[in-house]
């Protein structure tokens, strides 16, 4: 049986000094010995990738795992804003302390603070280590890093390479893999989806994956597994995650003993283009970063269909400038999105759908002229141009909330470890620093913290310190999980009913969108609870996959992840329904101030809720890890 | 309650035409068997479809019908990721520049049109099934000087680089690229020369990439010739099938640093 | 070295470099054949220095090695890149993304070339020999040899077809040059590429121009 105690093992000392302690104290493998130790790496976007790579310089056996053709195709390529790191290169009152401060609050304190701290700390190597990559970030005229600003924060300390920033930070990582690569330092398993977790004798020893290209079943054995995979915006059919982003790996996991930690804190960005109708695949997000030059805002007036030209000044309601005046646009990005749900539910929503707000440039290109917009954000517009057929230099873009990252994840300690020893999380698969809202620019510093520079720490002391048996593939573990693997991919196969995957995900999406979305009430989520156990049993008795499993089979391949999502997302509601009060991203209809925010229940819920799987047909357990505030104290989050 | 979802969104005051379409696309059951176009007909499309969600309503279609789907690969479906690749009415992503498949929109299209899709064809990028295709190569081109060899930890302070803003600005243009492989696809020759010129080019405008200017333009270069990629005959058809617009100026800058490797090289 | 002729980009810098001694070649050919419109004794003398000084045989040689350079990395490329590319699309593609028939069409052109080129050597360089004096010097009367030559109206438009095929040829070529040698730059190569259409437009019609008047003007 796993370990079901909740241990963060946080570091004794002060805060600052916590994470110097730690590496001081921690136990290491002396470089010879290195070799001898195997990591398996699931996962290669920035936290997968960079982690690979770290760990195979440093001298471990690596092999990494991604069920994309390339490394490079991860969805962190497709962060565009930035990344945060507290360098204070603007001299505008930044420092590791502010940037951790500023996160905890985000995160509506609900994350730990020993972590964040760390994570604040290395932020100022990952940038260092970027550019030494070669990643192109913004210079000013005079060859320095240039910063900007994000939601959440009043300092400008995010740096950013045009709107790819995500993809430059992949690219970095990916480039540093393919040299561990080139040198057969690091063995790259591409087209392989990881469908089981190996546990033998309480540890994490391994992997089954199923080989997408010819549909084999495949083991690998290692004395470490790194789960680097991802969120499950996904859930919600409609995400700005990738088609293909999915939440088996960590489900797998969850499935074999892992505690799954907050899974009810997703976070609903504010500014994705609308959708624009039921063909509708994905969503795609426009840059927070827009909102340094873009002011938001609806008619005053209720049902007021005039074209945005036509309305003059006096009848806008800059809302977010009128209710956060010290932040304005920059608003938070749960703050911002509940803001505009308020408001088009008021019914002053624009656009055809009335779901919809403006995000307007006007007044930027008359400060700033058409060419300092176009250098700063031109690859956004074209995009939403493309996607749109409507000009944002002339029109101003309509924008609504959309599901785009999951706090949620993996339970771990300090260590990036889950309570399985030897299965370590990494990125926004982990629960671990973002709390119940996840500030912007903070997705690309914490995968790459975790990966270059958290875990090749951890991953020693871990090491280090345990001592393993001789486990191979032949070991009956192996057997019993690739027998499993393999029956439920028959399974899928085999049902042979009538719906296909995109039916039972779009339904899966509508009540996780409907009753698990941006406001959750006590009835919704109950009612959730009892449609998704139905939906998940029409799933196994009417679902149609052609074509084989030995084959190339992408079908298949949904299918396994909407089953995962079906359950990951009955999951969801259970812990929302659990969590009786709103904070960050979880926002509970029951409890709000008098101006609509979020009210927390710090008596009763300052801690992280761990949910454990008790078998097919049993409900899942729930523990807390209470949150000890040393540094910080609670307080109302105010953004006014 | 408002949702984000399905119905309510598209409660539009006049609905967009919607478009039947016949489409010609390339069936392949592995890399080794013989391929065919098979015709199937499309209806209810809308002009604010991507091309990828007609090519799910035409998956969904298929299913239903007990016909297995075609296998096309993409992820992101913002134009970032490069999975998407595929040659439509015979250009790479589609007719218009500066576009991947998954940013065509169907309002590009006609009520009528017959559209013919064929996966990139290349020696160097295997056909795995209909329109899925093997790009591995590129990872090995990459894999063979496409990076600056920092380890992770001693880098020196970010800005103790200063580097002026015109060469990150076109260091940037060149890492542009997604390695989609258009470049490839479009390309007569299937030379690979414009995706190895651009991380060739990202790395030699910047300082950081000097000390191993002469290793990597020679490692790359040289794989991409064991790959079997096609030789370059300056058609800049690759450039302008690039969904991220990446130009010659990479290759001719590419050329320079090859020369110029090849004269001061110490290796055999 | 050898490396570097072995690989694509070695290849591509060889046929840019001996492209541009070829078309640097055919452009003097031209303007000094000119002298036909002046008269055969200022073609014939032209003639006759061309031939007798002491950097002929350098020249000559370094012509024909370039040709046979040229042409067979022209026909080893094309094999390769048949290889790399063995099928073609069903369509064509989109006007956005097609390209110059030239650029495709050089091996071609190419072979269109090879083949006059053997022709006009036959036919002139080894044909027959008249000679004609210029004031006490003897010269070979290659005026005579061209005026019976494109009296012959088939033979006059199979010149004016593979001069077009020369400027198609160099429509794609002189510019390419550049870029294979690796000088691309915004400011300059716009008027590089406008520069090579004027080229092999001059190249071409100066070159057309020829036996289309001995044609006309040197009738029996």
């Amino acid at each position: 049986m796993t370990n079901r105690v909740l241990d963060a093992k946080i570091p004794k000392g002060p805060l600052a000094d916590k994470w110097t302690n730690y590496k001081f104290d921690s136990k290491l493998v002396n470089p010879a010995n290195k070799r001898k130790y195997s990591v398996i790496v699931v996962g290669t976007g920035l936290a997968g990738a960079s982690a690979a790579a770290t760990l195979a310089e440093l001298g471990y056996k690596v092999t990494a795992i991604t069920m994309h053709d390339s490394p490079r195709r991860a969805h962190s390529i497709a962060a565009q804003g930035g990344i945060n790191g507290a360098k204070n290169y603007q001299n505008d009152g930044d420092s590791v302390h502010r940037l951790f401060y500023d996160t905890i609050k985000g995160g509506d304190y609900r994350a730990r603070e020993a972590n964040v701290h760390r994570l604040a700390e290395v932020s100022v190597n990952i940038i260092d280590q970027c550019v030494a990559q070669g990643v192109p970030f913004a210079r000013d005229y005079g060859g320095l890093l240039d910063n900007r600003s994000f939601g959440g924060a009043q300092v400008s300390r995010t740096f950013y390479a045009r709107g790819q920033t995500g993809q430059q930070l992949l690219i970095g990582a990916y480039h540093a893999l393919m040299r561990m690569v080139g040198e057969k330092r690091v063995e790259l398993l591409a087209r392989r989806e990881m469908l089981d977790l190996v546990v033998v004798d309480g540890k994490a020893r391994g992997v089954i994956v199923r080989n997408l290209v010819t549909g084999e079943t495949e083991r690998y054995a290692a004395d470490a597994v790194l789960i680097c995979t991802g969120g499950y915006s996904n859930v919600y059919y409609l995400s700005t995650s990738a088609r293909m982003s999915n939440a088996t790996a960590a489900w797998r996991c969850y499935k074999r003993g892992a505690a799954y930690g907050n899974p009810c804190y997703v976070q609903i960005h504010p500014t994705c283009i609308p959708v624009s109708g039921d063909h509708q695949s994905k969503l795609t997000l426009m840059s927070e970063s827009l909102r340094n030059d873009g002011r938001v805002w609806v008619p005053k007036a209720v049902g007021d269909k005039r074209p945005p030209s036509e309305i003059p000044d006096e009848e806008r309601d800059y809302y977010l400038e009128r209710i956060y005046p010290s932040f304005g646009n920059l608003a938070p990005r749960d703050v911002s999105s509940r803001a505009a749900k308020r408001l088009c539910d008021e019914g002053r929503g624009v656009g055809r759908s009335g779901l919809a707000v403006y995000l307007d440039f006007r007044d930027a290109i008359k400060r700033d002229g058409m060419d300092v917009i176009k250098e700063k954000y031109g690859n956004l517009f074209d995009m939403y141009h493309h996607i749109t057929d409507e000009n944002p230099y002339d029109l101003p873009m309509r924008i609504y909330p959309a599901v785009h990252y999951t706090m949620g994840g993996l339970w771990v300690d300090y260590n990036l470890m889950s309570n399985v020893p030897g299965l370590f999380v990494l990125g926004e698969a982990n629960f671990s620093d973002h709390g119940a809202n996840r500030l912007g620019a903070s997705a690309l510093m914490q995968g790459l913290a975790d990966g270059y520079f958290v875990v090749p720490a951890t991953l020693a002391n871990y090491l280090g310190g345990t001592k393993f048996d001789k486990v191979d593939t032949q070991n009956p573990a192996f057997a019993d999980a690739e027998r499993d693997t393999k029956a439920r991919v028959e399974k899928l196969i085999n049902i042979k009913g009538t719906r296909t995957v995109d039916d039972f995900h779009k339904a899966l999406g509508k009540i996780m969108w409907e009753y698990v979305g941006m406001g959750r009430t006590e009835a919704g989520l109950k009612k959730a609870l009892v449609e998704l156990p139905k939906l998940r049993q029409e799933f196994w008795s009417d679902l149609r996959v052609l074509g084989d499993s030995k084959d190339y089979n992408l079908e298949l391949e949904k299918a396994g992840r909407v089953a995962d999502f079906i359950e990951l997302g009955e999951l969801m509601a259970r812990d929302a329904l659990d969590r009786d009060e709103s904070c960050g991203g979880h926002f509970r209809e029951e409890h709000q101030t008098a101006d609509g925010e979020a009210l927390r229940n710090d008596e009763k819920f300052t801690n992280v809720s761990a949910w454990f799987y008790e078998g097919a047909d049993k409900d899942p357990t729930v523990q807390r890890e209470e949150l000890v505030w040393e540094y910080v104290k609670p307080s109302v989050r105010s953004y006014k | 309650m408002s949702a984000n979802h399905s119905h309510s969104a598209t409660s539009t005051q006049k609905a967009p035409a919607s478009m039947t379409l016949t489409l010609k696309v390339w069936r392949q059951s592995g890399p080794h068997s013989e391929g065919r176009f098979e015709e199937y007909k499309v209806d209810g499309i809308v002009p604010d479809m991507s091309f990828l969600e007609m090519m799910d309503v035409l998956n969904q279609k298929l299913i239903k019908a007990g016909i297995e789907q075609v296998s096309f690969d993409h992820d992101c479906r913002e134009g970032i990721c490069g999975t998407c690749l595929m040659v439509i009415n015979g250009s790479a992503h589609g007719p218009d520049r500066g576009v991947t498949t998954c940013q065509l929109h169907m309002r590009r299209f006609q009520d009528g049109d017959t559209i013919v899709i064929e996966p990139a064809r290349a020696k160097a990028f295997p056909i795995i099934k209909d329109l899925s295709i093997n790009r591995s190569a590129f990872d090995r081109i990459t894999a063979s000087g496409g990076f600056i060899s920092v380890s992770t930890g001693n880098a020196p302070d970010a800005n103790s680089i200063l580097i002026s803003k015109t060469a990150a600005d076109l260091a940037m243009d060149a890492a542009a690229c997604i390695g989609c492989g258009a470049c490839v696809a479009s390309c007569k020759n299937a030379s690979a020369m414009l995706f190895t010129s651009a991380k060739v080019s990202h790395f030699a405008l910047l300082p950081q990439g000097q000390p191993e200017r002469t290793d990597r333009v020679l490692g790359m270069v040289k794989q991409m010739d064991i790959e079997g990629f096609g030789n370059c005959t300056n058609t800049g058809a690759c450039e302008a099938a690039c969904p991220k617009e990446i130009t010659l100026e990479n290759i001719a800058r590419m050329n320079r640093e090859y020369l110029r490797a090849m004269l001061v090289t110490r290796k055999s | 070295m050898l490396h570097f002729l072995r690989s694509s980009v070695g290849k591509k810098f060889i046929m840019g470099l001996s492209g541009l001694g070829l078309s640097g070649f055919v452009f003097a050919h031209m303007t000094g054949n000119l002298l036909v419109f002046k008269g055969a004794e200022a073609y014939n003398m032209y003639g006759h220095f061309m031939t007798h000084n002491p950097a002929y045989p350098l020249i000559s040689w370094s012509l024909v090695l370039m040709m046979l350079v040229h042409a067979f990395l022209g026909i080893l490329l094309t094999k390769e890149n048949h290889s790399a590319r063995p099928s073609a699309y069903a369509v064509q593609a989109s006007p956005a993304k097609s390209v110059t028939t030239a650029s495709k069409t050089m091996i071609f052109s190419g072979s269109i070339l090879l083949v006059f080129i053997i022709t006009h050597l036959a036919t002139f360089k080894y044909g027959n020999h008249y000679d004609v004096e210029y004031g006490g010097q003897t010269v070979r009367d290659l005026h005579r040899l061209m005026v019976e030559a494109f009296q012959n109206p088939a033979f006059v438009v199979w010149y004016v077809v593979a001069l077009i095929v020369m400027g198609v040829h160099l429509r794609h070529g002189v510019s390419s040059i550049f870029q294979s040698l690796g000088f691309n730059h915004p400011r300059y190569t716009p008027t590089i590429k406008w520069i090579g259409i004027v080229y092999a437009i001059v190249v071409a019609a100066g070159f057309i121009s020829q036996p289309i008047y001995v044609y006309l003007v040197h009738q029996g």
